[in-house]
């Protein structure tokens, strides 16, 4: 085997990677601490895309500025699609034990009509960034390293740390952990669970219209992106812990070097078979995760 | 609506709830003598169609499972009975039984450690095995044993005109009235099984199964039991499928899209009761079809959009399905027009395919 | 052959030991109590004759068969039942219903089944809920419930776990009267229990558990008059006093 050709495949698997990561790190916030597996991850992760791409289009703002109040703007969308739409259910539910499959199924719905209204309005066509940065470059040798998806690599390890602290040195994300430990225990100390959650889901999204302004440059969005990249997001997920937020960093990046690196063994359709393998095998096999912290 | 429902003693009455039924299935068998264009009777079949994969589905739904990868079922049934034609010329109607035994095998092959997941995981875990399988599909142009499989280009059935030993007609009447009876056979079986032992059980299996367990119910086996019947079941649909559009490919039968669709209806209609995927068939195929056929070119997706709002409009306001306020409107009928005597009280005795772990509570 | 045999029975959790060395016999047609402070292992033990939990050494033998490697639904159908000690009725479906289930154990047939639970329903002075939803239930009609449909599975042993918690006094009183009913009718009794005034009117004997292990074993009057027993409950310096 060639190992310049390996080692190459190897790196665009670490940005592949990154890209996977940063995609779903807020989607194991979202599950780890309100226990919900939001359907529609991919499709957000869409509109923010085209968000970012009609300020460019019609603004001419930088994707990387705009990043920022598009991020923003996509905390209180999260925000008000779990106080509005996923907590009406939590109530319901609140005497059975189970983890609600009325969320599941909102939540596919969800997918469904983001993705078409999408469609219906923003037609099928793939649409991209033209800029002279996409293309951009660093020279390392045996392979040239693209800058935009570099940037995005880098990008899921500062969310992954934003995220980390927020979690672990802050009071707030002291009362997001105790909620996602114990919700009945959390409200016995003060904690509002119901605010938590809206904060938590708001946090998530953000971070998610976060990773989705850094790939603009160098990815097509269409409306059906959403769908694809949205289950490699739960891969990731159980493949890194269900609600380890450095799990979901490990297991982007895991994901993508299996993926990028299987694809010179098989046909790069046919490289995805391993992806829903590897998170069949370690659902049946290890379902916490490589960092699982919580139980499933 | 819920009268298929009961009937654990003899009932004297029948409620205005099971004339309904009976006079929507009177009504079905008699429409191809009055009603000829072939694009409404094409309707029909789809409504047919669909309500007999989404009440195979819901067996395994009976057993608190979500799945949402049976349109690999489907698709494995359609291509093995294809296949089985097209090389050796085996009729499909050998080739369904054999499709259906094998997709029953995998069913409790996979199913036996899937199980195990709760609600999301095994619903995740479906999807990725039929995407597996698709993906493979539609990248092997000849599989293992050199069987041809064409990849994403499909199998296209060989036409043979009007040959009904070999499950090919040129008009569509046969076809709606196989598809009816295909559709009378699952409900029935769904009908029967909620009657019998087995109802109850993966009624208290879904609900809780440790307390099920309690009461010597072997859950995992009535769980694969009920996993072998809906895949044997929608793999059967996939050969009709195969046969009735005469081509098949991965995308469109193994697809999640057809998986969202078979479990779409049954989520809508009220998933966990017997007429539940039947229900919401007779309201999604039509309106489904027609969206997609009429404005489909110029609003590409709306149908699909329309099925999202649909998914969220239940399961925020209708977490049972549509079954659920139905049958409250006929019970109220029912008790208007009968009175004390023959009220609902003794006119639905209890059904054990009420329960579910979906959320909310039936009343209230 | 005795009826129920348990013999050194041992279960640690991680490295916690919750039970060992319990050894416990019961014979046919009595009423059993197993009492012991919080965390003294009474559920444990419970759990591991109702096989919830497998025993990491010891036996259990029921009417001479070795219960072990078995799974919870083998051992129902063996003629043991249990109730839980949070109730676990099924929520969405009538008492009758609930109670079907466990009827369906001993018969396939849907009418017979029926005929069964309504006669346990009636044992049971309960039959007027029959229609009634689970969740729909109060507290002591949850306890019922649990006893019906255990009873459903014509057990000839009854494993109760705390199914006094939660009563007020008349709907203990209620409750025992009905036991009383259900061990005339044949069946034998252990009852796992924290309120001593039940436990000491209901059981011909009393075993106690401590820290894991077996501490007293007699008549009620015996327990209660022993002195490492009381300790056990209230402290040393109370039984010294």
């Amino acid at each position: 085997m060639d190992f310049e050709l390996l080692a190459s495949s190897f790196l665009m698997g670490l940005m592949l990677g990154g890209l996977y990561a940063a995609v779903a790190v807020g989607l194991s916030l979202i599950f780890g601490i309100i226990r919900v597996i939001n359907f529609a991850h991919g499709a957000f992760l869409m509109v923010a895309m085209y968000a970012s791409f009609w300020l460019w289009y019609f603004f001419g703002i930088d994707p990387y500025i705009s990043t920022i109040p598009v991020a923003v703007l996509f905390f209180y969308f999260g925000y008000y699609v779990q106080k509005w739409l996923i907590r009406p259910i939590f109530i319901r539910e609140k005497a059975l034990v189970i983890e609600p499959l009325g969320v599941l199924l909102l939540t596919a719905g969800l997918d469904l009509v983001l993705s078409n209204l999408a469609l219906l309005f923003f037609k099928s066509d793939p649409r991209a960034v033209v800029s002279p940065a996409a293309s951009a470059t660093i020279d390392l040798g045996f392979v040239d390293l693209n800058i935009p998806r570099f940037v995005v690599f880098i990008l899921s390890f500062a969310i992954a740390g934003a995220l980390y602290w927020l979690l672990n040195y802050t009071e707030k994300g002291i009362a997001i952990r105790s909620v996602g430990q114990n919700r009945e225990a959390a409200a016995l100390c003060g904690v509002n669970v119901y605010g938590i959650y809206n904060f938590t889901f708001g946090i998530g999204t953000a971070a998610l219209a976060l990773a989705g302004g850094a790939m603009v440059p160098f990815f097509y969005v269409t409306p059906s992106m959403g769908l694809s990249l949205g289950i490699k997001s739960f891969i990731v997920v159980v493949l890194g812990g269900l609600g380890s937020v450095p799990g979901a960093l490990i297991g982007g990046l895991i994901l993508g070097v299996v993926e990028s690196v299987t694809a010179q063994f098989v046909m790069s359709t046919s490289s995805v078979i391993f992806s829903f393998l590897l998170f069949i095998v370690v659902l049946f096999t290890r379902p916490k995760g490589i960092m699982g912290v919580l139980e499933t | 609506m819920e009268k298929k429902e009961n009937g654990k003693m003899p009932r004297k009455k029948i409620p205005l709830g099971g004339w309904a039924a009976g006079a929507v299935l009177a009504l079905f068998l008699i429409v191809p003598l009055f009603i000829h264009n072939p694009y409404l009777l094409h309707i029909f079949v789809l409504v047919f169609l669909f309500a007999y994969l989404g009440t195979a589905w819901s067996l395994v739904a009976m057993a608190g499972q979500l799945s949402l990868g049976h349109a690999a079922l489907m698709g494995i049934g359609g291509y093995v009975s294809t296949l089985m034609f097209m090389e050796w010329g085996v009729t499909p109607w050998l080739g369904m039984i054999v499709g259906g035994i094998f997709c029953g095998i995998i069913g409790v092959i996979i199913g036996y450690p899937t199980f195990r997941l709760r609600g999301p995981y095994f619903a995740l875990t479906t999807i990725a095995f039929a995407e597996i399988l698709r993906i493979y599909v539609e990248n092997t142009e000849e599989g293992p044993l050199a069987i041809p499989l064409r990849g994403g280009m499909g199998l296209l059935v060989p036409l043979k005109g009007d040959a009904p030993g070999v499950f090919q007609f040129s008009t569509k009447e046969p076809y709606y009235y196989i598809a009816l009876l295909m559709m009378l056979a699952a409900v029935g079986l769904s009908f029967f099984i909620n009657r019998w032992r087995m109802g109850y059980y993966l009624a208290a299996i879904r609900s809780d199964q440790d307390a099920a367990e309690a009461l010597a119910i072997n859950s995992t086996k009535y769980k694969l039991i009920a996993m072998a019947i809906s895949c044997v079941l929608t793999a059967l649909g996939g050969t009709f499928y195969a046969q009735y559009f005469r081509y098949i490919n991965p995308e469109r039968a193994m697809g999640l899209s057809m998986s969202i669709e078979i479990a779409l209806v049954g989520v809508v209609g009220g998933w966990q009761t017997v007429l539940g995927p039947t229900i919401g068939s007779i309201l999604l195929s039509p309106s489904g079809e027609l969206v997609r056929a009429y404005l489909g070119g110029t609003y590409a997706g709306l149908h699909l959009f329309l099925y999202g709002l649909l998914i969220m409009v239940v399961v925020l306001f209708m977490p049972n399905g549509l079954n659920d306020p139905l049958v409250r409107l006929f019970k109220r009928w029912d008790a208007g027009l009968r009175g004390p005597s023959g009220g609902p009280k003794d006119a639905f005795p209890p059904d054990p395919g009420r329960a579910s772990p979906l959320p909310g509570r039936r009343e209230s | 052959m005795k009826f129920l045999e348990v013999e050194k029975l041992k279960k640690t959790f991680g490295g916690l030991v919750a039970v060992q060395n319990f050894d416990m016999t019961i014979e046919k047609g009595e009423i059993v109590g197993l009492i012991g402070p919080n965390g003294a292992g009474k559920t444990t033990v419970f759990n591991m004759v109702a096989r919830f939990y497998q025993p990491d050494s010891g036996h259990v033998r029921f009417e001479g068969k070795d219960l072990v490697g078995m799974k919870p639904y083998q051992v129902c159908a063996l003629g043991v039942a249990r109730t839980f000690q949070v109730t676990k009725p099924f929520v969405n479906n009538t008492v009758l219903e609930n109670v079907m289930v466990g009827a369906f154990s001993r018969t396939a047939h849907a009418p017979e089944a029926r005929k069964k639970a309504l006669e346990v329903l009636d044992f049971l002075g309960f039959q007027d809920h029959k229609d009634v939803l689970g969740h729909e239930l109060t507290t002591a009609d949850h306890k019922r419930l649990e006893l019906a449909r255990a009873l459903a599975t014509q057990p000839r042993l009854l494993l109760l776990d705390e199914s006094m918690a939660g009563l007020n006094p008349a709907e203990k009183m209620h409750l025992l009267e009905l036991l009383r009913r259900v061990r005339d009718q044949g069946i034998t009794l252990l009852v796992v229990e924290h309120d001593m005034k039940a436990v000491m009117t209901l059981c011909e004997r009393i075993i106690m558990l401590h820290r894991g292990e077996k501490l007293v074993e007699g008549t009620p009057q015996q327990v209660a008059n022993n002195p490492q027993a009381i300790a056990a409950y209230l402290g040393e310096e109370y039984a010294a006093a």
